[in-house]
């Protein structure tokens, strides 16, 4: 078993590619904490059971607005207090959209009309590209190709051919 | 690329793509801008950071910027190290906001030769990706933003949540983070006061109508930046076509009160006012850069509907860059005060076009 090359103490379960221009330039092999941290993979966190959940759960269930009690705590990841939230309107750090989720939503949907995001996210953007697979691919086919030739089995070689150049201009042979 | 070091002159800028006067629809669309809002996991926002923290910030992204494989050559102006003055030329070419050229501490801009990429550091957010086209085109500058952005997020911890996209300081932005934007000469609507109707079209349809430079800023010389508002709950693709399809509406109305303004009884008003213009460029002596804005704005109505022909609208571009502050106190080598400033931009701005009172 690998371990995680950050932080050196839990097993690694998520290997991180460096592609630059689609090729694969280095990797690094990581936990799932380590890679939340590098903004890798975000952890959809089960919602927490708290009172405050219920209070939702119910305020929604009676229709008006749940006279909520105001929380003072501040933003464990900057410091804001929900205070200077609502009087600036901005948020202080990443972790203020959880910290002020509450007094977010509504502006949200007054400045978008929308509450959740649609659109490209790193984590498609970083989907590796399996460079190394298609040339290990594109080797194999001519490795075969060149087996066929010496073989003189031509209709192979000339099948194989035609994958070879369909794989080479990045079309993806069926081999 | 190169990093700006402190007491480094910033390059000298070739002309930037709102200036070239070409592309698509370039009578009326001046230029089209992408702009991506980005934030680091690890770092608070911008306007929260102490000092320290946006060196470290600004370090940060400077040396991820080095490395090699960027789409595009960028060349870093450290913001510290040049002068007021030399912040108010970046403005002016719209390649740094107000805000940023405001801003005291460590931050900074990357930049291509040709002036049609801009990566402000340390703004609002960590990162505002520009990118700029001449002409009306939406498709082709998202997808350059696209392949930059993809090399970016190669680099940089973006940070970002399934739920809320790409998560930046002012909601306003929350999503895509994605402002697509065009600059729209529209003398014909503003001349035949239809504009106010124009952009209460553009606003109901969700688009924000802005003066030529950005947010807050008042319409000078017939000059809007029509722009989505909405970053959230609507994909990029779908943006582009947003604010495609509204632009090329405009456009169309644009080009129909143009011709309204340029048949029958209207005629004569619409050339004596574009002739009139042309006199006080020719003539006057002081030029405020509001009443310098309004002439060069006739000006370029009267060359792309082929009233005037010894001018070209390159020129007229050139000329209203020129003749803001900051790029006239460059060319002259001296700070000026108001008085010699708009002396000095009668003078120029004859040269600039070749007019010979
Ligand atoms: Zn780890
Ligand atoms: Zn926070």
């Amino acid at each position: 078993m690998q371990y995680c090359t950050a932080c050196q103490k839990a097993p690694a379960t998520i290997v991180i590619m460096d592609l630059t221009e689609g090729a694969v330039t280095g990797s690094q092999h990581v936990c799932a904490a380590c890679a939340e941290q590098m903004g890798v993979v975000q952890q959809k966190l089960p919602p927490k059971f708290s009172p405050e959940l219920l209070e939702d759960l119910l305020g929604g269930l009676k229709g008006n607005k749940p006279t909520r009690p105001q929380k003072s705590e501040a933003c464990p990841g900057c410091g804001m207090s929900p205070t200077e939230f609502r009087s600036k309107g901005r948020l202080g750090c990443p972790r203020c959209y959880e910290t002020f989720r509450h007094d977010l939503m509504p502006l949200l949907q007054r400045i978008h009309e929308a509450q959740s995001h649609r659109g490209r996210l790193p984590a498609r953007v970083a989907q590796p590209v399996p460079a190394p697979e298609e040339d290990r691919s594109l080797a194999e086919l001519r490795r075969r190709l060149e087996d066929a030739v010496r073989g003189e089995r031509y209709e192979e070689a000339a099948r194989l051919r035609d994958d070879l150049r369909r794989a080479e201009r990045g079309e993806g042979a069926k081999s | 690329m190169s990093k700006g070091r402190r007491g480094d002159k910033p390059p000298e800028f070739r002309p930037g793509a709102w200036l070239l006067g070409t592309g698509p629809e370039h009578d009326i669309a001046i230029c089209t801008r992408a702009r991506l809002a980005r934030n680091l996991q690890g770092f608070r926002f911008s306007p929260c950071l102490d000092e320290a923290e946006a060196r470290d910030l600004y370090g940060t992204i400077v040396s991820r910027l080095q490395k090699p494989g960027l789409p595009d050559a960028l060349a870093v102006v450290d913001l510290e190290s040049i002068d007021e003055l030399e912040r108010s030329v970046l403005v002016e070419r719209h390649l740094i906001s107000r805000e940023l050229a405001a801003k005291t501490r460590a931050s900074g801009v990357a930049v291509d030769p040709d002036e049609s990429v801009a990566l402000m550091i340390n703004e609002e957010d960590h990162l505002r990706v520009q990118v700029f086209a001449p002409g009306l085109q939406t498709e082709e500058v998202w997808r350059r933003t696209e392949r930059l952005d993809n090399a970016l997020i190669q680099r940089l911890p973006m940070a970002w949540s399934e739920e809320f996209g790409f998560l930046t300081s002012c909601p306003t932005n929350t999503g895509t983070g994605l402002r697509l934007s065009v600059m729209l000469h529209l003398p014909g609507l503003v001349w035949s006061e239809e504009i106010d109707k124009a952009t209460n079209v553009a606003q109901k349809i969700h688009l924000a109508v802005r003066g030529l430079y950005g947010e807050g800023s008042r319409a000078l010389g017939d000059f809007y930046q029509v722009s989505n508002q909405v970053t959230l709950g609507r994909d990029e693709s779908q943006i582009q076509s947003d604010v495609f399809l509204a632009v090329g509406r405009i456009v169309q109305w644009e080009r129909e009160v143009r011709e309204a303004l340029l048949r029958g009884s209207a005629r004569t008003r619409t050339l004596d006012r574009i002739h009139r213009a042309l006199g006080v460029l020719e003539r006057a002596q002081i030029l405020t850069s509001e009443e310098a804005l309004g002439c060069l704005s006739a000006l370029r109505f009267g060359i792309e509907e082929e009233l005037l022909r010894d001018f070209r609208v390159a020129d007229v571009n050139r000329a209203l860059l020129l003749s803001q502050p900051g790029h006239l106190q460059r060319h002259t080598r001296e700070r000026l005060q108001p008085e010699e400033r708009d002396q000095r931009r009668a003078q120029l701005l004859r040269e600039v076009l070749g007019c010979t009172p």
